[in-house]
């Protein structure tokens, strides 16, 4: 009974010529904003690699020098695209890619596209994930919102329930039917990004095709929500206008206004500092220090070593003295960044709470979140890369400094190596988080997702069993 | 359908119906059989029942006392059981505008629990219905209101029900269209369908049924045979009732 439902409806919805138009323009949309971010992840991967030889080459190529004037000169690190971030960008426009690793700071990520686009390519940027997240609910409440209230206006609710068939069979064919005409408009795209996915490099994401198996699990499950939801409407509401206005008001609050309101609500209970007070901020401390991380004493630190290793002179040191000093700043430095950069990076994960519990109203913010986690662009995934680059620096740092304490004896900064030192540094080595560790994080969400599915399937096949014939 | 020991159950019976809403009755106390192969014509004026005792058979309304029964089984406890036994034409048969007759039949058709039925066959009998052959395939969209009207006997002919339900189905059928409806009536009660047939027609009605009851303000208040009377008679009676009481027809 429910196949013959879901066959009615597929054939009729395919039949409608406000489907095939909206779904043309839907699906060229989704088909071209993956296409685009496919694209431009290519090209962020091959300038990023082109960029990174470049730096490495200048590092390796720097010229004889003192090893800590080489950690002044620095090295650039680029975040990695990984594989499904051509599906959506997430914060990767606003957080930047790159970070100039160098002594004595913590430098802010640089090259964020949203700071040297135009107007103009603000509004029309559209991904692949604002299609999914924005226009797939709105196409499905277009094609629902009659399915028991336009029914009863036209009068065949009566003929078909008359017939003998169940409301929920009639749902659930509905369902079926709807879902089936949507997968005609899916399927291409999900080719296409399964596609793009396995021939092109998948990059260096931890499990590329189990993430965008769960992306589309993720995404499968909004969109039933949203079908189900929008057949407890239907059923509810006394009129098709009536359950169309209700709708498109969830379409609108789920998509405009809750977001603007977690932005917002985020902000004001776990307020964040702009650039210039951050800035300001570490700069202060470290000429200063704070309380409990005071600023180490050259002479102090010149004292410590005398008589620690009990001679009267730092010529008599066999350690070079600057170079411990050196080395002491620079994790006096570590500590003040930790500090400020902690409290900034936790300021934004109890901000990110907010959104994914105000999912409990939206279920967009849920949505949004795993799907910029499932593609390696939230802000989690862009603090496990900074702090990966920031092990990297102090790393660097420590070498420099090593070999300046264990090679030159002089105490000044007439000692210099060349190329060999320079080489033997590692490169960068990142791996991003596994598939568990994003879900791990994810968890609210998950379950935010997971409860508006059920409300919605649950309240559907409350309202369904409830509709009047008319 | 099954047999008593005093002859076959009443397809369609009412015992004691009566619906209301709010503080008005909408039916009140109906008692009323109908055995297979009868025409019962239920006339009355707007607002006297008929639609409402046709909604209780169907199990889309529930009773307020009494209850309604197909083939002796309650509506309100088997609604999936007699609905199969019945089939329903509104006054406006309403289809699925961007399908053909025949893709609607045959939705209808699987729905009512007919299975498969081929596509010839289900051509067949929308031709029987009336249909002109090569319309069938044609959108339901450019159909007028009688070619619908004969999409939905053709839904009752094909699930081959017991009973029909028919509310005020000639209504704005030209002459013509309501003849042809008339006969497929006549076609259905000698398969031995029982027919209940909400109407304001009383020509129709005296025409088409083998029995007449006439509603006012959710009671019946006479039943004729129509085979006692003449179209006269019948005109007569219904306006002596609604008249009673200062009523108007």
């Amino acid at each position: 009974m429910i196949r013959h439902i879901a066959r009615k409806e597929f054939t009729d919805v395919l039949r409608d010529g406000r489907f095939r138009w909206s779904s043309i323009l839907v699906g060229a949309l989704l088909l071209v904003s993956l296409a685009h971010g496919w694209d431009q992840t290519r090209k962020a991967r091959q300038e990023h690699a082109a960029a990174q030889a470049t730096a490495r080459e200048h590092w390796d190529t720097q010229g004889e020098k003192n090893p800590h004037s080489a950690a002044h000169y620095g090295i650039y690190a680029f975040k990695p695209r990984l594989a499904l971030s051509f599906v959506d960008e997430g914060v990767d426009p606003y957080t930047g890619t790159s970070v100039w690793l160098e002594a004595h700071r913590q430098n802010d990520f640089l090259l964020r596209p949203a700071q040297d686009a135009t107007a103009a390519q603000r509004i029309g940027a559209l991904t692949a994930a604002q299609v999914l997240q924005h226009l797939l609910p709105l196409l499905i409440i277009l094609l629902t919102f009659g399915a028991f209230a336009g029914e009863r206006e036209r009068g065949t609710l009566r003929q078909l329930l008359a017939t003998g068939i169940g409301r929920r069979e009639l749902a659930a064919g509905k369902a079926l039917g709807i879902a089936g005409a949507l997968s005609l408009l899916l399927a291409p795209a999900a080719l296409v990004g399964a596609a793009a996915l396995v021939v092109a490099n998948p990059g260096p994401a931890a499990s590329p095709l189990a993430r965008a198996a769960v992306l589309a699990g993720v995404y499968l499950a909004y969109f039933t929500a949203f079908l189900a939801l929008s057949l407890a409407v239907s059923a509810w509401a006394r009129s098709a206008r009536t359950a169309l206005v209700v709708l498109l008001t969830v379409w609108v609050v789920n998509g405009l206004v809750a977001p603007r309101v977690a932005v917002d609500l985020s902000k004001r209970l776990h307020p964040t500092p702009s650039a210039l007070e951050f800035a300001r901020t570490v700069e202060q401390e470290m000429a200063t220090g704070v309380e409990g991380i005071p600023r180490p004493d050259r002479d102090e630190s010149t004292r410590r070593l005398l008589a620690e290793y009990g001679v009267e002179s730092v010529e008599d040191l066999p350690i070079n003295a600057v170079g411990v000093y050196l080395q002491e700043s620079e994790e006096f430095g570590n500590r003040i960044f930790d500090r400020n950069y902690g409290a900034l990076w936790d300021a934004f994960e109890r901000q990110g709470v907010v959104h994914e519990t105000l999912a409990v109203a939206a279920p967009l913010l849920a949505v949004r979140t795993l799907s910029m986690g499932l593609a390696g662009t939230d802000v989690e995934q862009h603090r496990h890369f900074a702090s990966a680059a920031e092990t990297y620096r102090r790393d660097l740092m420590r070498r420099m400094n090593g070999d300046m304490t264990e090679n030159s004896l002089t105490g000044d900064f007439t000692y210099t190596v060349g190329a060999e030192v320079w080489e033997a540094v590692p490169p960068l080595q990142y791996a991003a988080p596994t598939l568990g560790w994003v879900l791990g994080n994810r968890g609210l969400s998950l379950a935010v997702l997971g409860t508006w599915l059920a409300g919605a399937i649950l309240a559907a096949a409350v309202r369904v069993r409830r509709a009047e014939v008319g | 359908m099954t047999e008593s020991p005093t002859g076959p159950t009443p397809l369609l019976e009412a015992r004691g119906l009566s619906k209301d809403y709010g503080d008005t009755r909408a039916v009140d106390s109906l008692d009323l059989t109908i055995a297979p192969g009868e025409v019962y014509c239920l006339l009355g004026p707007n607002g006297a029942g008929k639609t409402t005792t046709i909604n209780l058979f169907l199990g889309f309304v529930a009773p307020s006392a009494g209850q309604a029964l197909v083939d002796g089984l309650n509506v309100s406890t088997h609604d999936r059981e007699t609905k199969r036994r019945l089939a329903y034409i509104p006054e406006q048969v309403m289809l699925y505008r961007n399908l053909s007759g025949l893709e609607n039949l045959e939705y209808f058709a699987a729905l009512g629990g007919q299975g498969a039925l081929d596509r010839n066959r289900l051509t067949e009998i929308l031709v029987e219905a009336g249909l002109e052959r090569e319309t069938v395939g044609r959108r339901v969209s450019a159909y007028s209101k009688g070619m619908r009207q004969k999409v939905g006997i053709a839904i009752a002919m094909a699930k081959e029900a017991d009973a029909l339900l028919l509310d005020e189905p000639t209504s704005g059928l030209d002459p013509k269209a309501s003849n042809e409806f008339s006969a497929l009536v006549e076609r259905l009660r000698g398969r031995g369908v029982a027919v209940l047939m909400a109407t304001h027609d009383l020509f129709r009605a005296k025409d088409t049924g083998t029995r007449v009851g006439i509603m006012r303000y959710g009671r019946l208040v006479t039943e004729l045979s129509t085979a006692e009377i003449g179209h006269a008679d019948l005109e007569r009676i219904y306006l002596e009732h609604m008249q009673a009481n200062g009523g108007s027809p």
